[in-house]
Order: structure tokens, then sequence, then C-alpha cells
């Protein structure tokens, strides 16, 4: 560790710079839009612009499918995530090949999977052949509220290995003697799994939920793609709202609509960090 | 003790048999979709035309085919798309741009600044790295205002580098190359400091070629990254339709069948298939490695 050395500054300009001008500087000057009205007085207004845009019907559906989509889908990669990583460390030092088809899907680009999708979830495609095989009746997955699965699943098949090799990563740090010693106590599986493996991995699940939960907000690229600018109302993200308003160069209704989000992802991820704590501070 | 099924965390066992099977299964669920649409590139564009326009119909009685080999092997999508028509490789070239441009200013900044913050103590470093926490966790509707207003105010709205230098201060990348940067072991520059390295020489000579893992690890998600491009092109460069990158354009490649969108896809789907392989061995252990708390 270097200490009080000036040198450090020609480390940190470039980055520290960057980040001023186009992150936290605009940031903070944004608010200034969120509080006038945009005419060309530009008066101040106060807070009328949050009041607005909490009875805008708009930015409520696409804040409501934003938070519903990640509280389905983050949730649900982490579980699989979990389960995945759990299946493979049992393989170790085998399962190369499973690990690494996992991981593929998220080097690929969205647009050009989205041919195979379109393809699979046709209403005579792939998917339903299968549904009925089940026998259940076909469904047109790419229209109205039902577009959400092929939604979910696609963000589902293109995330999961980036969070399987991090819970791996934590797996394999855990002593093996702790499972040793476990094991000759008459511990089952489950008691193993909820005695040793969750208390050790505590903050790097935190970290996959968090980052899974990033994603998940930014969940738009397919929604975009198959259903344009206007989707069904039950797929109409917050990005479509975003979009639609910054192409209206409506910049108050814009910046209000990101700063009201922004509160309510620190409070969420606010909560989830005292939960962390909590837990952590319980099991210690 | 032996041969219990629940004891078998670890142990080789018949259970292993099935774990297999299971992972088997979600390999295939993971692997088929990329290896047909490469498949369905070798189809004639005829072929995959009436293919993809038998999509759409909602009559009960009929199934799309189930297409696992083309009548006649051909290679017509590539010449279309290479040689005939180079539309595509245009859209496909601006990707390549945006892509080496991000990358190259990410490499100049984001390795430097996560070994000031790693390896130095000065007044403001909480500050500095709390900032890029929270900046980190801003989903992109977010952190698109700040940009947009700085864009806006510099005038380079609608042009390449709208996209281009926001993603150069990436958070996360800063973050993740941090974390790693600390598990290093002080005795490493302690003793190049023995022998008289400054901090440049030291970050040159000895912090960046062991942080190989972390920096490769970065390289392949950041590729992922600008390859998927979407929203910022499309709200940036809103009134440049020709320097849209390819990641944009693909749902008006889907909606009106022209043959060759496999083959497309196939084409921008090679160099990400590329840096996975390349790596791959290199997000693994960047992954292991680092202090992800």
């Amino acid at each position: 560790m270097f200490t009080k050395k000036k040198s450090v500054w020609l480390f940190l300009l470039p980055g520290a710079l960057g980040l001023m001008l186009f992150y936290i500087v605009p940031f903070f000057g944004g608010i200034w839009y969120s509080l006038t009205d945009g005419s060309y007085k530009n008066a101040f207004v106060g807070l009328d612009n949050y009041v607005n845009i909490w009875k805008n019907p708009m930015y409520l559906l696409g804040l409501k499918n934003t938070m519903l989509l990640s509280l389905i889908c983050a949730p649900l990669v982490w579980l699989l995530s979990f389960g995945i990583a759990s299946l493979l460390n049992r393989l170790r030092p085998g399962g190369a090949f499973f690990r690494n088809s996992v991981l593929l899907p998220y080097l690929m680009p969205s647009s050009a999977m989205l041919l195979i999708w379109l393809v699979a979830f046709d209403y005579g495609g792939v998917i339903n052949r299968l549904w009925t095989a089940l026998g259940l009746g076909r469904v047109m997955w790419l229209q109205g509220a039902e577009l959400r699965v092929p939604i979910i699943l696609m963000f589902v098949w293109k995330n999961l290995g980036f969070a399987v090799i991090i819970f791996m990563a934590a797996l394999q740090a855990i002593p093996e003697p702790l499972y040793d010693f476990a094991r000759l106590e008459g511990a089952g599986f489950l008691r193993q799994t909820f005695g040793i493996t969750l208390p050790m991995i505590v903050p790097t699940a935190f970290l996959v939920i968090i980052l899974e939960w990033i994603n998940a907000f930014k969940i738009f690229k397919e929604v975009y793609f198959i259903g344009g600018a206007y989707p069904d109302e039950s797929v109409y993200t917050l990005q479509n709202y975003m979009n639609n308003m910054y192409g209206k160069l409506n910049y108050q209704n814009v910046t209000t609509a990101a700063y009201s989000f922004a509160l309510i992802v620190f409070a969420l991820f606010g909560a989830l960090f005292l939960t962390q704590r909590q837990l952590l501070k319980r099991l210690s | 003790m032996k041969g219990k099924p629940k004891n078998a965390v670890y142990r080789p066992g018949r259970s292993k048999l099935a774990t297999r099977g299971l992972l088997m299964a979600l390999a295939l669920v993971m692997l088929v979709p990329v290896a047909v649409t490469f498949l369905y590139s070798f189809f004639s564009p005829d072929e995959i035309k009436a293919f993809m326009e038998t999509r759409g119909s909602y009559d009960a009685e009929k199934w799309m085919d189930v297409k696992l080999s083309p009548q006649m092997f051909s290679l017509t999508q590539y010449y279309e798309i290479l040689i005939r028509d180079t539309s595509i490789l245009r859209m496909f070239v601006n990707s390549a741009f945006y892509t080496v441009m991000i990358l190259l200013g990410q490499a100049a900044v984001i390795p430097m600044m996560a070994y000031g913050l790693s390896r130095f103590r000065f007044r403001g470093r909480d500050a500095l790295f709390f900032a890029i926490i929270m900046l980190m966790l801003l989903p992109f509707q977010v952190t698109m205002v700040p940009n947009v207003l700085t864009l806006r105010a510099i005038g380079l709205l609608n042009t390449v580098w709208a996209v281009i230098m926001p993603m150069w201060f990436a958070p996360f990348y800063i973050f993740l190359i941090r974390q790693y940067m600390l598990g290093l072991p002080n005795e490493l520059l302690e003793a190049a400091q023995v022998d008289g390295a400054g901090t440049i020489r030291c970050y040159g000579h000895i912090v960046l070629p062991v942080c190989r893992p972390i920096i490769g690890a970065a390289v392949a998600l950041s590729f992922a990254d600008c390859w998927n491009l979407v929203e910022q092109p499309m709200t940036y460069l809103s009134q440049r339709m020709e320097l849209q990158p390819l990641s944009v354009m693909f749902n008006q490649l889907a909606s009106a069948s022209t043959g060759i969108e496999f083959a497309g896809a196939a084409i921008y789907m090679l160099p990400a298939l590329f840096i996975y392989l390349y790596f791959l061995k290199d997000i693994l252990a960047g992954v292991q490695l680092t202090e992800l708390k």
C-alpha cells in the first residue's frame, strides 16, 4: 500500500474526470431540470413534476412492469444458479463442459438470438409442440401478457451462466473439512446445505442477487425487438417510457422519472444491504 | 457410512449419474439455440424465406416444420451478405468500431483507476469509491439522464462519441478490477519498491501482468455489453440511422424475412464466440480470485 504519494492522481485523473463529467456533475445538475417546468421561461415549480409523474399512468405502468419483471427474474436466476452451481460442485473436478456451456449465452448478443426465439415461441413453434405434448393447449407466446414468459426465459437463459460461476467460486472456497466433520456428526445433504453452505456464502449470495437485479432492471431489448416502442401494456417497461419521453424531448419528464426510479432503487438495495448486515451479525 | 446417498456431497456415487443427466439437459437448452442459428445459416435463402413465412399463422391445424437439415447445403446467405449486398456488413463494421473504441478507452482508463483506488491511501478515496458503487447500482434508465445532459451540453449527441465516451468510465469494471487488485499480496509490491521501482513501473511491470485474468474477464464481459448495445445508439443516435450498429437493426431483419437473416446472426455471433473461447479461462480464474464482496 502506497501512502500519500502524489502520483496517485496521475492514475485517477482520467477516470475521475470522466466520471465527474458524464455521471456525477450532470446527475446533480439534472435535479434542476426535474424542478422546473421546461417552458420558455423555465420557471421553478418545486416538486410539481414529482407529484405529476406519480399520477402519470404510462410512467406507473412502466415502473410496475419493470419492477414486476425484475422481481421475478432476479430471484429466479438466483435460485437456479445456486442449484446448478451446487450440482456442478458435486462433479468437481469434472463438469467443465457443463459449466462452459452454461456460460456461453452470456456472450451471445440478444439481437442475433432473437431470430431463433421468434421461431421457437411461434404459435406453431417448438415450444408449443412441447406444450401440447404435455397435454396443454397452444399459447400465443409472442402477444399480450403471455409475452412476459419468453422475456423472462430469455433473461434467464442469458444471465444464468455468470451467476453460476460466481456461486461456484464461492462454493469451492468453503473448506472441505467442514463437510467431513458434518458428515461424521451425521448431517444429511439438507443439513449441510443450510448449516454450512448457505451461511458461508451469504456475501456472495447478496452480490449475485444485486447483480442480477441490476441486470433485470435493464430488461428492454427483447421487449423492443418483439413489441416495438409501444408494446402490449403488460410488457411496457420503464425504458420504453424513458425512450418515448426522450424522443419527445421532454427533459422534465425524463429527469423526474429517472430520479424517482433512482430513489426506489437505492431504497431497495439499501434494504438488501441492511438485511445482509443483520444476517451476517446473527450468523457470527 | 459408505453408500448412503444423503452423504453424497463431494462423494462419488450413484447420484452423480442423475446430476450428469440433469446438467446435460441444461447444457442442451443452452447450446441448441446457438447451434441451430448456425445450422440455419447454411440453408438456402429461398428455403429460409419459405420457412420464416410459416410463422405467425394462428391456424390450430398447422405447425411450423422442425427443420434439422437443409434440402441443400448452401453458402448463398453468406454470399449475399458478404459480397452482393453489403448493407448488413456496413452495420457490422459500425458495431466493431464502437466495440474497439470503447474497449481501447476502457483499457486506458479503468485498470489505472482501479490501481489508484486499491493500492494507495489518499484523501477522498472512500468518497470516490462510494460514488462508483452508487453509480454501479443505478440502472441505465437513470444513468442515461446525466449522460444525455453532458452529451447535449458539449454537442456530442448524434455523433459516434455519444455511444463511446460514457462507456469508458463504466463503474462495474472499475469495481471488478479494484476488488481483484485488493487481493494482491503486499510483498509483491514491496519487493519492487525495494528494488527502486516507482509507482508507474510497479503498475506497468508488476500489477498489470499479474492482473491478466481479471483484465481478460473484464474485456470479455465488456465486449458482451458493447456487442449488445441497443439502448444507447437508439437514443443517442436517433437521427443517424447510418451510424446504428447491427445489434439495433436485427428486429427489422426479423420482421420481414429476406432469407439471409440467419447468416447475419451467425456472422454477428462469430466474434462473440471467439471472445468466449479465448477468454473463457480468464473469466473463470478472474471471478474465482476476486474478492467479490
